[in-house]
């Protein structure tokens, strides 16, 4: 069983029965021990998700968002660490489960779709192969009654003659094909929360849009909750409910999407959105990468002290140089972490 | 996951100036850690230092055979003879020391020959491109797949007796230079192949394009700019070579088609696996030998690999 | 790509290795002159006539390309001549000699295929632990360890000092273990398949060991385990099987070379296979076995190759020709 070793022990055990968001993750730290050092990719992220939620995670390229993403499975790659955080998913810390109940969960309450559809299908097994397996796996139902219920799939992700489709390869299909295989993949045992990272930036412009249709689409039909992972303003804008902007590993900025884009606080997000051509709320089929802010983010073997941002960040004091800022209140469900908007410091080693 | 990074002018400016020596002291840098590739390093030191000072400080000469005039050949270690003697009078250690200049002058003749056609014609192929390249790597893909080791055999067998009655015949140690000509001329392929790709890799890469829209001769980006980027995998592939042309001509020799006048590691396992039951010393210590250097340069190989791909391993 | 253009370039390719490497071989042996003349001149009493007539007998005289086209035409019929040294038809002697060949390395190459993959496996999965350093160093130093050398040291082990197994030939000279030819030749064949297993293991562990690395580092293995799968499924259903398809080429070429190394292995365990059969032969200038020998190895190293192409096919429905 591939999971990652943990060596945080768990503060307080989640109490049982007791309601609270689909999914809350605290204080989640993920260090990469390379031989160059410790690669600090996820230094202390918190985020929830509630049921029904659609939560956006936007940030740089390099800020962490896939390993954080892939971490609620307990799926970041080897030389990973999870040191410390909890990732409490209806009510059990997944971190602190054993392999065979977290197998129980992957697939089935917690679903993935990835980036790239040309590399995240195995290439020698059909369709149909891995579609039914999976379901085999986790409902014990005869080959038959797999194979029905991945054919139903296929069609609910829009692809015709589903029948054809199964016994093809992946190298047999196109992207978008693909793409909608993945989340056919995804959406086999009807998860109660679909992780997506990145799922369109493989994909040529007018898929995208499509892809982007389909899981609104199926979000609404199956009230499924989902963590939408994107460099892409646009995407969140169109697709999100609730907005966590990190930066080098940290959060800099949780809040509804209105709030982000009409009235954000972090100085990071404000350069991410000025450097954007004005957003409006409709998604135009345009390719939005994240611009290009002046500046590198920094290295994240040799983490800056202070405020991951102080070195690009227009407003920087000299005490954002040695004060890590965490993250507090500034409204009702809008939390922002940087020293200029109040945030309290905390000392860094 | 990098950013666009090596396509902005300034990054392409930071590398015109050749491959950066850097890129050396980095590689060095990592070979360091790596604890296989030091084990090596001091391995094939060992065997170098050994051909070099070995002949000063064995302690007898490798023809002495007194021994068997004594009537002590096969006899086991001793103080007198530390590996013992072998089935005609000779002392083990100091003739297994004596085969390590043989086994360098091997691995290390086997590869220059190899290396220089090997790059030559990889470079060619891959510098020219179209009709040459397709018939020079057809031509290497035929070396590739003739059953080198039996063919080897019978060239060797067969030449010695071609040239008896020859001048060639007077050249001392003809036999292990054809095995040595024949060894490199074998293993040239790889190289090629490796070359030819690198050479159509770096080609269109961003530096050697520069270099040429600044008008560099051809001739200086081949040897300035392609050629020592294209060294780190070479020097692996050659390193790998060295070990794979000793183990080879210890095989030949064993199968006692080598040079009966040289004195070789391979050589003394002929002579002296008849005996092996009343002289197991005398095949353990060149068979010995033979793993020693063979590992050495393995792993000298391995270290390397891993200096100049950092990213093949997390 | 048409199969079948695909499969013509192949045998293309195939006929001009065989008749490059007996041309080269026969030009040799053309070039050192009568082989039965030399073989004969120390003897006493052999007239000139004697050997004018034994070289007409064995198709020596003649200019050399006349005799080139008369043993590739025989060739073509199977026939590759008389054996100089034992008057036997070639053919027999490979067909004898070839199946105590096939008899060792065979058992060997399988034995390897599934030590290897089940060390690489292990290996792979406890990257850097000490399990996978164990694995990778063994293998690292089999890798470096030649063939005879294990041979030498198996045979000092268990011949020569635990007396428990035979050092060499394929079967006993005088009392056949438990009275049975399939025990005893079987019991002759543990130390020779163990010192081939040991050579041919090492360097797949390591292929194999650094292709699953590969594989497990994807993408669709990453989406394996999120979708639930247990680890027997991923590793031996998702990542086995496209980490075995770097190991058919190498595969491919140990099953072609196999008759490569017979020559050592047959030396050090004095098994009387072809790979003895050729040394005996280059040693005396028995031409016609030297020239069939090395055609079967060569038709051997084509054969792999063309099974190599199918092998490739079958698994990887991504090279489906034509
Ligand atoms: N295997 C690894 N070993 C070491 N560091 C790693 C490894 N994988 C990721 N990282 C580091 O973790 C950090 C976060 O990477 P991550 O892939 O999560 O970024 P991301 O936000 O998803 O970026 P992108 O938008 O490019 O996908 C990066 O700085 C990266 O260098
Ligand atoms: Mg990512």
């Amino acid at each position: 069983m591939r999971s990652i070793p943990v060596s945080a022990p768990d503060p307080s055990p989640a109490k049982a029965g007791q309601p609270g968001p689909l999914l809350a993750v605290e204080g989640l730290k993920v260090h990469f021990h390379t031989r160059d050092g410790v690669v600090r990719a996820v230094d202390g992220v918190d985020f929830q998700v509630g049921t029904g939620q659609t939560l956006g995670i936007v940030g740089e390229s390099g800020s962490g968002k896939t390993v954080a993403s892939l971490t609620l499975l307990r799926l970041a790659p080897p030389p990973a660490r999870i040191v410390a955080g909890r990732v409490v998913f209806e009510g059990e810390n997944l971190l602190l489960q054993p392999d065979k109940r977290l197998a129980e969960i992957r697939g089935r309450r917690m679903a993935m779709i990835f980036q790239n559809p040309a590399t995240s299908l195995n290439p020698i097994l059909s369709v149909g192969q891995q579609l039914t397996e999976i379901l085999r796996w986790h409902t014990g139902v005869s080959r038959q009654a797999a194979l029905d219920r991945a054919a139903e799939l296929l069609t609910l992700v829009g692809i015709s003659d589903p029948a054809a489709r199964l016994r093809q390869y992946p190298h047999e299909l196109s992207g978008g094909m693909k793409q909608r295989v993945g989340i056919a993949r995804a959406l086999l045992c009807e998860p109660a929360l679909l992780l997506a990272d990145e799922p369109t930036t493989a994909l040529d412009v007018t898929i995208q849009a499509q892809i982007l249709d389909l899981l609104a689409d199926l979000r609404q039909r199956l009230s499924m909750s989902m963590v939408l992972v994107t460099h892409d303003m646009g995407v969140v804008a169109r697709m999100a409910d609730r907005i966590t902007v990190m930066y080098a590993g940290r959060v800099c900025e949780t809040a509804d999407a209105d709030t982000i884009f009409n009235a954000p606080q972090h100085p990071y997000t404000r350069a991410l959105l000025e450097s954007v051509p004005r957003i409006d709320h409709s998604y135009s089929g345009a390719r939005r990468v994240l611009p290009s802010i002046a500046g590198r983010p920094p290295d994240l073997l040799h983490a800056p002290p202070g405020c991951r941002f102080h070195d690009r960040c227009p407003e920087a004091a000299p005490e954002c140089r040695r004060t890590m800022p965490r993250e507090h209140l500034v409204a009702p469900g809008h939390s922002v972490s940087c020293l200029r908007r109040g945030s309290p410091g905390e000392e860094t080693p | 996951m990098d950013a666009d990074f090596a396509s902005s002018p300034v990054s392409v400016l930071a590398t015109l100036q050749r491959p950066p020596a850097g890129v050396w002291r980095q590689a060095w840098h990592r070979f360091r850690r790596n604890r296989a590739g030091m084990i090596g390093l001091v391995l094939v030191t060992l065997v170098v230092l050994t051909a070099i000072i070995g002949p000063f400080v064995a302690p007898y000469d490798p023809n002495d055979n007194a021994a068997m005039l004594r009537g002590a050949s096969n006899a086991a270690p001793s103080a007198r003879n530390w590996l013992g003697t072998d089935r005609n009078g000779y002392d083990v250690l100091s003739r297994t020391i004596y085969g390590a200049p043989t086994a360098l002058a091997v691995g290390l003749g086997a590869m220059l020959i190899a290396s220089l056609i090997g790059v030559l014609v990889g470079g060619v192929a891959g510098y020219v491109g179209g009709f040459t390249d397709e018939a020079l790597m057809r031509g290497a893909e035929f070396f590739m797949v003739v059953p080198v080791f039996v063919v080897i055999l019978a060239v060797v067998r067969l030449f010695g007796i071609i040239v008896v009655g020859t001048p060639l015949e007077r050249i001392p140690n003809f036999n292990l230079m054809t095995i040595i000509l024949l060894l490199g001329l074998f293993s040239w392929p790889q190289i090629a192949r490796m070359t030819r790709a690198e050479f159509l890799r770096l080609r269109h890469a961003e530096f050697v394009e520069a270099a040429r829209c600044i008008g560099t001769t051809p001739r200086e980006i081949l040897f300035r700019h392609i050629l020592p980027n294209a060294l780190p995998p070479l020097i692996v592939l050659v390193a790998l070579g060295i070990g794979g042309a000793i183990l080879a001509e210890a095989m030949v020799s064993f199968l006692g088609f080598g040079d009966p006048k040289s004195i070789s590691w391979g050589q003394i396992l002929f002579f002296n696996y008849q005996s092996l039951k009343v002289a197991p010393w005398a095949c353990l210590a060149p068979g010995t030998a033979i793993f020693v250097t063979v590992l050495g340069f393995n792993l000298l190989a391995d270290g390397l690999t891993d200096a100049f791909n950092p990213r093949v391993r997390a | 790509m048409g199969a079948l253009r695909f499969l013509l370039r192949r045998l293309a390719f195939s006929a001009a290795l065989i008749l490059g490497v007996s041309f080269i071989l026969f030009a040799l042996i053309n070039a050192i002159g009568n082989p039965i003349q030399i073989l004969l001149s120390e003897t006493p009493g052999v007239s000139e006539e004697m050997i004018a007539t034994l070289s007409r007998y064995y198709g020596l005289d003649g200019n050399f390309i006349d005799r080139y086209g008369a043993w590739l035409w025989s060739i073509v019929h199977f026939d590759f001549g008389t054996s100089i040294i034992y008057n036997q038809p070639v053919g027999e002697l490979l067909e004898v000699y070839g199946l105590e060949t096939l008899k060792l390395q065979l058992p060997a190459i399988l034995l390897s295929t599934l030590i290897a993959t089940a060390a690489g496996v292990i290996a792979a999965m406890r990257q850097h632990g000490w399990a996978d350093f164990s694995i990778v160093s063994s293998a690292m130093l089999g890798h470096s360890l030649p063939g005879f050398l294990v041979g030498i040291v198996l045979i000092l082990i268990f011949s020569y000092w635990l007396g428990v197994l035979p050092s060499y030939g394929a079967y006993s000279t005088r009392n056949l273990m438990m009275g049975s030819m399939v025990i005893d030749g079987l019991w002759h064949m543990v130390l020779p398949v163990a010192m081939l297993t040991v050579f041919n293991t090492a360097t797949l562990t390591l292929l194999m060991r650094s292709s699953l690395v590969d594989v497990l580092r994807q993408d669709y293995i990453t989406a394996a385990w999120a979708s639930g799968l247990p680890a027997r499924r991923v590793v031996l259903h998702h990542a086995l099987r496209n980490a075995f398809i770097p190991q058919l080429t190498y595969l491919g070429t140990l099953f072609g070379l196999m008759l490569g190394t017979a020559p050592v292995t047959e030396t050090v365990f004095t098994w009387p296979g072809l790979g003895a059969l050729y040394i005996t032969a280059i040693h005396q200038l028995d031409y016609p076995v030297i020239m069939g020998v090395t055609m079967v190895i060569t038709v051997m190293l084509v054969v792999a190759t063309l099974l190599t192409d199918i092998a490739y096919v079958v698994i990887d429905p991504r090279i489906r020709l034509g």
